[in-house]
């Protein structure tokens, strides 16, 4: 077990190195000077110590080096487009809308998709099942953008019940400001809810068949016993293992979701830094989330072998 | 036991003379055994949902064709009198902001992101069939490193990938190509390895290999077409995701850009008159959800379908 | 003495979207105290069906026919309320499957799976259970039960898998024992243990066994009496005696050639059954074995055979023991030449 976590964990290191690599040669391979529009109107002297202040007059591989050196000190660079800005401050002023968003989607979407996911399995082959079956083939056919945007003028526009835009700030951070929160949640969270309750669906159907609910029903146990302790403890085992991931994937925001409600998190930063060619943001950025989501799927893996103890581990390997 | 309730004289002499010469009866008792495929596209037929979905989808396919040229009309060079024109018999559909007709801009958008979902997904299943056949076939150190890389790759959330080569290519149809397969291949290697993995222990293919064959033509000879369900089934549920993401990386200014015409384009331009003149919005919009949907309703209907276990 | 199980007129049905399958056709079976009754079959024949009913296991699209009647112990099995089911499922009747990874939940420890039904039926508490538990284990022949107890299915070998699966069934001391080929899956030696246990526990625990297996061999050290089912129907029965050393029905016969015996003379080749049962959407008027059968006759697709009773119980379905059939040599006379030779008239 050790070995494997260890081996899985120096995998994790080179795989951010390798991320960090490709990043930064793509971004320098970017067209687009960067500093072209601040530094226009100046006098040559100063537009040459703008460069040398960002090091974007060094060769490539020099900045490279550099570059690296800063990353293992957790020094990303200053932002050229906002000045005084880095990496982490960034990181603290976006991060918390995006993850409070994340949060509200997965909360929601889960919890419904799982209990939906479980009624229709209860009720398969009734109406029920099948209406929920045709929500859930809906949700996973409209894209959250198109979602987003029927919402918005809707409910927002036509029916004005909810606000446009915007996204709680300062003391609402956490939790305030509800209403602005509805339609992103709802927009992002239906998604989950398809997936959660087909997810669900089918693996409790897979279970349904093997032969060990059999035996757990020749031993005379009562419903709810085999319901909890032998059906839904197996169908949930691809539930759990698949939860980090959507985890990683709400905190690190919803691009479509973040631009069309106005939303200042970090997907819609980003997207800004890489309009404006902000090099040592959008380096920073892809790090920190790569960094985020493999860790993610290093700690599904090690939940795999705890919730299902068929996954044996033999010399680091799976 | 099983019950004979006969009147005696129903039996005759003649019933009683032992056949030696068993000719056919059996067969005749034994229904006649359907193949694999037959089986499969007979169940698909069956499914109303996943034929409608066809259906729909042979439409889509005539309207990315002639739909553009039906009005005839110039869709690309603006037209400042029909700025931003109502539903009529003159524009079915509308005119844009630029007064272009929305109803063949539509279709072009249309024929766009189809045409990128479909380059996008025969990438990935070649790209995929071929590293996963290598890495399953010659297995060893080969497999492992192929597996290391591959492990890097999904790693990165995809989305992240997708907008760096989007960033150092330029915005270009060509680039958006690039940037959407460059990772969507790994799942599908993963799955033809696996599968490959089991099959290749399999006798025929042992047989072929001491017949003396070469590595890759039994890969491409025998087991690929062992694995055409599931590649099937990764086409179709595949494409609905590249018409997602075209949209979405087109929405967010990440993608295709004007004077490009995609789908992604065409919300784009439609959530800033919404307000004002959302026929420009929901068409696009219809047409992408519609199309996806037809795309999984019929994954669904060839999950079921290709499926033996649901071969009752 | 009473019977402890009786089974007459068993339907059982299985609703696909091709059609009815009907596996079970109509099944006549009992089973006395202490007794042991193998039923004997290819795969497919309905007998595993068959043993599943008797625990009311069908489950949907699976069904047993109304005008099915189950007595255990003088009780209509079928008409049993939910509680009086669960007390009879585990307690009083247990099953053993073939294949017991997949019948033994992977995520749950074999301890707390044996657990399960001690505390259920027998009404006492953890600590007790869990050592009853271990002793149950080490009574089915598993090593180190302390430590095994705690173990999951996946890290059994396959032969003690199938101990785990006996000490669950065994756990409650039930008064019957379905076996659904609890062999098949193993090595030969491993068999003959699994087999030695079933009977040791058997005599421990006054226990009735049903058998189910498709393979004569097994039975021939544990049964008392066979039962011979063929595509839905029993198509022979008797003692042990009489379906090894007399059989009747062509189909036992076919089936007794297609066993490897020792005392075979020379390189005697092993006799398969050509063809393929038939289908069970529609299956035939007439004997469901005659299209495979050496000695099918005209009336043999027409009708189905009337039984013949041959006295102590053997009983056999099949036309050629009418007044008006012709008398085949090799079935009338077990030492005859092999079957395929001549037919006597």
């Amino acid at each position: 077990m050790i070995k494997f976590v260890l081996r899985r964990f120096l995998e994790l290191l080179l795989a951010l190195f390798l991320i960090a690599t490709a990043t930064f040669f793509l971004t320098a391979a970017a067209p687009g000077d960067p500093l072209l529009s601040r530094t226009l109107a100046l006098p040559e002297a100063s537009r040459d110590a703008m460069y040398a202040k960002y090091g974007l007059d060094k060769p490539v591989l020099e900045r490279y080096v550099i570059t690296m050196k800063g990353m293992l000190h957790g020094d990303f660079g200053e932002s050229v487009v906002y000045q005084g800005q880095t990496l982490q401050t960034i990181l603290r002023d976006k991060l918390p809308v995006s993850a409070r968003l994340g949060l509200q989607q997965l909360i929601f979407g889960v919890l419904v998709g799982l209990l939906l996911g479980v009624i229709a399995a209860v009720k398969r082959e009734t109406w029920i099942d099948r209406c929920i079956v045709v929500f859930a083939v809906l949700m996973m056919s409209v894209p959250e953008l198109v979602l987003g945007l029927i919402f918005q003028k809707y409910f927002a526009g036509t029916l004005k019940l909810l606000p446009v835009i915007g996204w709680p700030t300062g003391k609402d951070l956490w939790f305030g400001g509800w209403k602005y929160t509805i339609l992103p949640t709802l927009s992002g969270g239906l998604l989950y809810i398809a997936t959660y309750s087909r997810l669900l669906k089918t693996s409790i159907l897979d279970v349904l068949d093997q032969d060990y609910i059999l035996t757990a029903r020749s031993k005379g146990l009562s419903e709810p016993r085999i319901v909890w302790s032998h059906i839904m403890r197996n169908s949930m085992i691809p539930i759990v293992t698949r939860l980090p991931v959507t985890l990683a994937m709400c905190l690190t925001g919803s691009f479509m979701i973040e631009k069309i409600f106005a939303i200042p998190g970090i997907a819609a930063y980003f997207v800004e830094a890489v309009s404006a060619n902000d090099l040592s943001i959008v380096l920073g950025e892809t790090v920190f989330l790569a960094a985020l989501f493999i860790t993610v799927i290093f700690l599904t893996d090690i939940l795999y072998t705890i919730v299902d103890p068929r996954i044996r581990i033999q010399g680091g390997k799976r | 036991m099983a019950q004979a309730k006969n009147t005696a004289e129903a039996l005759r002499p003649e019933d009683f003379v032992i056949l030696r010469e068993r000719s056919a009866p059996s067969d005749l008792l034994v229904r006649e055994p359907v193949g694999y495929w037959k089986d499969a596209w007979r169940r698909l037929r069956r499914n109303k949902v996943a034929m409608t979905s066809l259906v729909v989808l042979g439409l889509f396919l005539i309207m990315i064709i002639i739909g553009p040229y039906l009005r005839g009309y110039d869709y690309i060079t603006a037209a400042p009198q029909y700025k931003n024109a109502d539903m009529s018999a003159q524009f079915w559909l509308g005119a844009d902001a630029l007064g272009r007709d929305l109803f063949s801009r539509l279709w072009v958008g249309t024929r766009v992101s189809f045409v990128i979902a479909i380059v996008c997904t025969a990438v990935q299943v070649v790209v995929g069939c071929l590293y996963g056949s290598v890495m399953a076939y010659f297995g060893g150190i080969v497999d492992e490193i192929m597996m290391r890389i591959l492990e890097v790759i999904t790693a990165i959330p995809s989305l992240l990938i997708t907008i760096l080569i989007m960033i150092a290519l330029g915005n270009s149809a060509f680039s958006l190509l690039v940037a959407l397969c460059i990772a969507s291949w790994c799942p599908t290697a993963r799955v033809v390895r696996g599968q490959i993995m089991q099959l290749r222990e399999s006798e025929y293919v042992m047989a072929a290999e001491a017949m003396g064959e070469r590595p890759m033509r039994i890969i491409l000879r025998h087991l690929l077409p062992n694995i055409m369900g599931i590649l099937i089934l990764d086409v179709a549920t595949s494409i609905p995701g590249y018409i997602f993401q075209e949209a979405g990386l087109s929405f967010i200014g990440l993608g295709l850009q004007t004077p490009a015409i995609s789908l992604g384009l065409l919300i784009s331009n439609g959530q800033a008159v919404m307000n004002s003149h959302v026929n420009q919005l929901i068409f696009p919009a219809a047409v992408l959800c519609i199309m996806v949907l037809a795309f999984n309703l019929l994954g669904d209907g060839l999950r079921n379908a290709l499926d033996p276990k649901f071969r009752k | 003495m009473d019977n402890l199980l009786e089974i007459k007129g068993l339907r059982v049905s299985y609703h696909t979207y091709q059609g009815e399958v009907q596996s079970v056709r109509g099944v006549d079976l009992e089973i006395g105290q202490e007794e042991s009754v193998a039923l004997v079959g290819e795969s497919g024949c309905g007998k595993s069906v068959t043993g599943k009913s008797i625990l009311r296991l069908i489950q949907a699209p699976g069904e047993i026919l109304p005008g099915s009647q189950i007595t255990f112990d003088g009780r209509d099995v079928l008409s049993l309320s939910k509680k009086e089911l669960r007390a009879y499922r585990g307690g009083q009747a247990s099953i053993i499957f073939q294949d017991a990874l997949a019948a033994l939940n992977p995520t749950m420890t074999v301890g707390r799976q044996i657990m399960e039904n001690l505390l259920y039926h027998r009404k006492i508490g953890k600590r007790e259970a869990r050592a009853e538990a271990i002793r149950l284990l080490g009574e089915v022949g598993i090593p180190n039960p302390e430590k095994r107890v705690d173990q999951y299915p996946h890290e059994f070998s396959g032969g003690m898998r199938q101990r785990v699966m006996i000490a669950i069934a065994f756990a409650c001391q039930p008064q019957l024992l379905i076996a659904d080929e609890p062999t098949t899956a193993l090595d030969v030696t491993i068999q003959a243990q699994i087999i030695k246990l079933l009977k040791q526990l058997q005599r421990e625990n006054h226990t009735s066994i049903l058998m189910i297996t498709h393979d004569l061999g097994v039975v021939a050290s544990i049964a008392q009496r066979i039962f011979v089912m063929y595509s839905g129907v029993i198509v022979e029965r008797g003692s042990s005696d009489d379906i090894f050393y007399r059989p009747r029905h062509p189909y036992t016969r076919a089936l007794l050639q297609a066993v490897p015996r020792m005392d075979q003379e020379g390189k005697q080749e092993l006799n398969s059954i050509e063809g393929t049962p038939p289908d069970l959407i529609a299956p035939p008027e007439g004997c469901p074995f005659a299209s495979r059968c050496k000695y099918a006759m005209p009336v043999c697709a027409r009708l189905a055979p009337e039984v013949t009773d041959f006295g102590g119980g053997h009983r056999c379905a099949c036309w050629l023991y009418h007044e008006m059939a012709p008398r085949v040599a090799e079935l009338n006379d077990p030492d005859a030449a092999p079957a395929g030779e001549e037919v006597g008239q």
